[in-house]
């Protein structure tokens, strides 16, 4: 990068970094507050500032903790199906498409996922009810004789709205590392006689782990901390971490909302810097920031 | 042999394209659909502008998606500047894409408690700063990849030809990344107009479309006029979609 590019001057920086600082201000204050708020008392209506496990604890014996034991679960178990299909329609497209079809499936991907999930999961409730489309599908054919009951309100509704709302998402960073990938290793492992899997399990897989693991980020994030499709599609009482919190600021217990966020945002950072310690961020980036 | 895989491969795709258009096509048709007889009729949207409730909630909608179209593209552009010109890249752009990386909710409750304890009540304002940091990563990632398609040695020739930094990009710069610069727009106009889960959490007394459905989901469950809101958000967000195909095409010819 050229020297006239970086010169500075202070009318620049400031119009740059202002917004910047702004930014990174308000990302990173409301998330350290919450960390703040999380030790505090709860009083009657409100919070006492102070310094206490209480809000922790309640959650870790409580019922509570059943509820981020199953948000565990539900996450990376779903995350992992979510990742298998992605992963399959990544490599499909990049593999055994043409580029300029490539780009057109992309975009076809992507105009679903521009609307509202919490309306498509509406609508998923509604295709999957006891006089839904599916059912009186599957009537129709004869293939069951009575409504299928365990369609909705239940761990496969669950499952099904939260691909339905998070992977296509995770195709694009897979699709990203996939078509990084140098066409030649492929060959060269071809010509020297490796099969097709052993090529895919020794070359291809190996290169796209950073889109794989930046995937199974964007997945887990997305279902750990969900409040529609559980409530939509798993009916009274299945609830999900996003419900706990959600409920817990209803009745205006901030500590217990912000205790149980920070656990969340917790596994989160987490994740990203194993992210960032294990993968460059260029090597996935590396197209968008043209180097 | 090839021809057979050939079509399992389109099969595939195509599935997964059914799969997730599926969930598109109830809302229209529960939308036109009279809930005593079943015939069609257009009176669930009618029956939209009769509620004030409602009128402001795509009021507020409005004003906001206007607000984030144009707060997220301009600190996206700042900040892809800032990447470019700092020597610092992956702070900034591990700042700016976090909240890509955690959930609606904690992002929600976090900025709510930031609001409630610098006593700033909920308004629009508190509203367009949740969607606003939400639209930002993507409007980001849109203005990058376009300026990484700019040589800088257009800058370098501008300077010197006697430019300075701001006449270089207004005049130089700037053309070229314009598209970007409408593209991250209109993607920001998309999510803040598809937004629930945060906004519902700082929304305070006021309400969007989308909230507005949510919370009367929770309420009473789901209407016949909820179904031809939710048409309407649907249809909009294609509208939009296909400005942005428009933009794109723009874009490839220039």
């Amino acid at each position: 990068m050229s020297l006239a590019v970086k010169r500075r001057d202070p009318a620049a920086l400031v119009l740059l970094a202002g917004p910047v600082l702004l930014c990174a201000l308000a990302i990173i204050v409301p998330l350290v507050l919450t960390l703040v708020v999380s030790f505090w008392e709860r009083k009657m209506i409100g919070m006492q500032p102070g310094f206490t496990l209480t809000s922790y604890g309640l959650f870790f014996e409580g019922a509570r903790f059943s509820v981020l034991r199953r948000s565990f679960f539900v996450a990376i178990s779903s995350t992992l199906i979510m990742l298998l299909i992605a992963y399959a329609v990544a490599y499909l497209i990049t593999f055994r498409l043409k580029p300029s079809r490539t780009r057109i499936f992309l975009f076809l991907l992507s105009v679903p996922f521009l609307v509202n999930y919490v309306i498509r999961t509406f609508a998923w409730a509604y295709l999957l009810g006891r006089t839904g489309p599916v059912n009186q599908f599957l009537l129709d054919l004869g293939v069951i004789n009575q409504p299928l009951d365990w369609l909705l309100f239940s761990d496969f509704a669950v499952y099904l709205g939260l691909i339905a709302a998070y992977m296509p998402f995770m195709v694009y960073p897979i699709w990203l590392s996939l078509s990084a990938i140098d066409k030649r290793l492929i060959e060269a492992s071809w010509m020297l006689g490796e099969a097709p899997l052993q090529t895919f399990l020794r070359v291809v897989l190996p290169l796209s782990l950073p889109g794989v693991f930046a995937a199974a980020i964007f997945g887990f994030v997305g279902a750990f901390g969900e409040v529609a499709v559980s409530q939509i599609l798993g009916g009274v009482g299945y609830q999900l971490m996003g419900n706990a919190i959600t409920s817990s600021l209803d009745v205006l217990n901030y500590p217990m909302a912000a205790a149980m966020s920070t656990v969340v945002v917790g596994c989160m950072l987490i994740m990203l810097l194993l992210w960032l310690r294990f993968f460059d961020l260029r090597l996935f980036l590396g197209k968008v920031l043209g180097r | 042999m090839r021809g057979s895989l050939h079509l399992l491969v389109w099969l595939c795709l195509a599935a997964v394209l059914v799969f997730l258009y599926a969930p598109l096509v109830p809302p229209l048709l529960l939308a036109i659909r009279d809930p005593q007889t079943g015939a069609a009729t257009l009176n669930n949207f009618a029956a939209i502008g009769a509620d004030p409730t409602l009128v402001s909630a795509i009021t507020n909608s409005v004003l906001l998606a206007a607000i984030v179209g144009i707060a997220a593209p301009l600190l996206g552009l700042a900040a892809a500047q800032a990447v470019r010109s700092f020597g610092l890249p992956r702070l900034i752009i591990t700042i700016v894409l976090l909240p890509l990386f955690i959930p609606g909710v904690s992002m929600g409750v976090s900025t709510s408690l930031f609001f409630r304890l610098t006593g700033i009540d909920p308004s629009l304002f508190t509203m367009a700063v949740v969607q606003t940091l939400w639209a930002l990563p993507f409007a980001f990632l849109i203005i990058l990849t376009v300026m990484s398609g700019f040589d800088t040695l257009y800058l370098e020739a501008a300077y010197t030809s006697g430019a300075n930094r701001l006449q270089a990009f207004r005049e130089v710069e700037l053309p070229q990344i314009a598209p970007g610069l409408t593209g991250a727009a209109t993607f920001s106009v998309i999510l803040s107009f598809n937004e629930t889960v945060r906004t519902a959490v700082v929304q305070g007394g006021n309400n969007t479309v989308q909230t507005f459905i949510w919370s009367r989901y929770q309420q009473v469950g789901l209407t016949p006029n909820m179904y031809a809101l939710m048409s309407l958000i649907i249809i909009v967000t294609l509208l939009l979609i296909l400005v942005l195909v428009a933009l794109g095409r723009k874009q490839q010819q220039s």
